[in-house]
């Protein structure tokens, strides 16, 4: 009797000492994005502090000059262009290649794919320079085509996917094959309803990368009209544009990622967790 | 012919005719089909991946000239980097950012990791808020960072109420490098406390509890039990921040343009400004050749190191 009475307030003191640095911690994380919000609603005020962090009034002036001048609704298309149509084309491309490294058996396929996971060492900046001179000359600078494409050859994606299918039973597959299902119709009834997991997981992932994707739109969209929302935000930065204006931007930038994430979070963390997707 | 006709069309599981010649060889086996499915993948692999690798390694062993002429210089270009301070520079910034941020990052991230695997209520809340600098671009980050760190920013205004003066977190060369490592913990830490909880989670609970009744500290079991079991996982977490680190350019990019004088000055940076605001195409590929050397001593260590493992 007398121990679990004793053993009751510890265990709660113990409890608190474990929540209390997790709170602590999550108020830091927290602390910038409130400040981004904050700061964007107080258009033309001067600052001070505490106070600028705890405002009376809320003005959405400064979303409102952001959207008006210079090229932020063409940077948001930009954007959703960019990563849209890199996750389709890469989901799509990825699993009809990962199928044939899977379960088919052809001349070179070894060799083929891990030559394609080796480029997974190789960092990005090295074939910077050369993927630019390439879009380059073949006239595609400050165009989507030449943004999007350079980027759909993804080891990750291809990887992921292959290691996926090749757990999907072959019975099934020659099971469908027996029943007359040519190549294209396995692939889409048989193998990528079975891969709903991956493909999910894979797609947020391959959106997050290519929405906060700077270096190379940085150097494939250099005129103002073609940026996209990173390189738009940090030009808006570097201009000493208003701080207001270039936190509505900031949020503008971020806002979609968070409901993203907020939605799909546990595709997230399962990347992370199972696949090390970063 | 004939196995056609003894074959009744209706039943779709009887055996395919054996077709003859080479095509129809390989569409039997399913080789042709196979490369057609491959091939627009490994053609966006060979031009855009595999090629701008080769033509970078050979760019760093000649001079671009704008109009697409390629001079052949030897190693011209990697002479140059050897005796330009520039380059020793960026390569001491990025070495010194990396051996601040990465043991910054990995404690942080095994402390909450270490906690949070303790509370099971509210956990979800917590790995949600956690995880949020993750998913967030460098560029917003950078931006928010920008006025956090700026001298009139919380960050001051609570110093100055202490009576501590102005920090000149990003205007001093000597504070510039641990104010970027605070901000890479900041990013980085949900992430890597999602891989250790997950290793945390994998120990068996029966290992503590053994040590328990042995009468080990909890000190004690965290050294002898934790850590060895959790070396998987915590290696992983090294490499992937080691090569983040010595990748690092959006936040430098965004926040200090290298500065100040150069004391944030890193490799991928240096590959940027000399290939970008130069245009000296050629060195700049030389700083990526190296940067490239480097990333591959690293993997190279670390599959070494899970090969000692298994």
């Amino acid at each position: 009797m007398t121990g679990a009475s004793v053993a009751r307030p510890r265990r709660r003191r113990r409890r608190l000492w474990v929540h209390a640095p997790l709170a602590l911690v999550a108020v830091v994380t927290i602390f910038p994005f409130f400040v981004m919000a904050v700061l964007s609603l107080q258009k033309g005020r001067a600052l001070s502090l505490p106070g600028s962090l705890f405002p009376t009034h809320i003005n959405f002036g400064a979303y409102r000059d952001a959207f008006a001048s210079g090229d932020m609704p063409r940077w948001l298309v930009n954007t959703a262009i960019y990563s849209v149509t890199s996750v389709v084309l890469v989901l799509l491309l990825a699993s009809i290649a990962a199928y044939a490294f899977a379960k088919k058996r052809f001349y070179g396929r070894t060799v083929l794919f891990w030559g394609c996971l080796a480029m997974l060492m190789v960092p990005y900046h090295l074939t910077l320079i050369p993927q630019f001179i390439l879009v380059r000359n073949l006239g595609l600078l400050n165009t989507l085509p030449g943004l999007i494409v350079p980027t759909l050859a993804n080891a990750q994606a291809l990887f992921l996917m292959r290691q996926f299918i090749r757990a999907i039973p072959d019975e099934l597959i020659e099971a469908a094959r027996i029943d007359g299902a040519g190549e294209l119709r396995v692939l889409m009834r048989i193998v990528l309803p079975q891969c709903k997991p991956i493909i999910a997981t894979l797609g947020v992932f391959v959106f997050l990368w290519h929405w906060n994707d700077f270096l190379w739109p940085l150097v494939a969209m250099q005129s103002p009209d073609h940026y996209t929302l990173t390189v738009g935000l940090a030009s808006l930065q570097a201009q000493q544009t208003s701080l207001a204006v270039t936190m509505a931007a900031a949020v503008i930038t971020f806002l979609p990622i968070l409901v993203i994430y907020l939605a799909l979070q546990r595709y997230f963390v399962r990347g992370v967790t199972m696949t090390g997707l970063k | 012919m004939s196995v056609r006709t003894t074959t009744p069309p209706a039943r779709p599981s009887a055996p395919r005719p054996a077709p003859v010649g080479r095509w129809a060889r390989l569409r039997r086996s399913g080789s042709g089909i196979a490369l057609l499915f491959v091939a627009p993948y490994l053609l966006l692999f060979l031009v855009f991946r595999i090629g701008p690798t080769i033509a970078g390694m050979l760019l760093s062993l000649g001079q671009y000239r704008i109009n697409g002429e390629l001079e052949w210089r030897g190693l011209d270009n990697f002479q140059r980097l050897l005796q330009d301070t520039l380059f020793w520079n960026a390569l001491k910034v990025t070495c010194v950012y990396t051996a601040i941020a990465v043991p910054l990052t990995v404690a942080v991230s095994l402390c909450m990791a270490q906690l949070c695997v303790r509370s099971i209520r509210g956990i979800a809340v917590y790995r949600v808020l956690y995880f949020l600098p993750v998913v967030t671009s460098l560029v917003t980050t950078s931006v928010i960072w920008l006025w956090l760190y700026s001298s009139d920013g919380p960050l001051n205004w609570l110093f100055g109420k202490i009576g501590v003066g102005p920090v000149p977190w990003l205007s001093s060369g000597a504070m510039v490098l641990p104010s970027l490592s605070l901000l890479s913990v900041w990013t980085r830490f949900g992430y890597d406390m999602l891989i250790l909880l997950a290793g945390l989670l994998a120990i068996p609970a029966e290992y503590a509890e053994a040590a328990v009744v042995d009468g080990a500290s909890a000190w004690q079991r965290f050294w002898r039990i934790t850590l060895p079991q959790l070396k998987p996982a915590l290696f992983l977490v090294v490499v992937l921040e080691i090569i983040q680190s010595f990748q690092v350019f959006d936040v430098i990019y965004v926040m200090t343009a290298g500065g100040p004088e150069r004391s944030s000055y890193s490799l991928v940076y240096m590959v940027y400004d000399e290939g970008f605001h130069y245009f000296d195409f050629g060195y700049a590929s030389a700083a990526g050749v190296v940067l490239f050397a480097i990333t591959l001593v690293v993997s190279l260590i670390q599959r070494w190191l899970f090969r000692e493992e298994s």
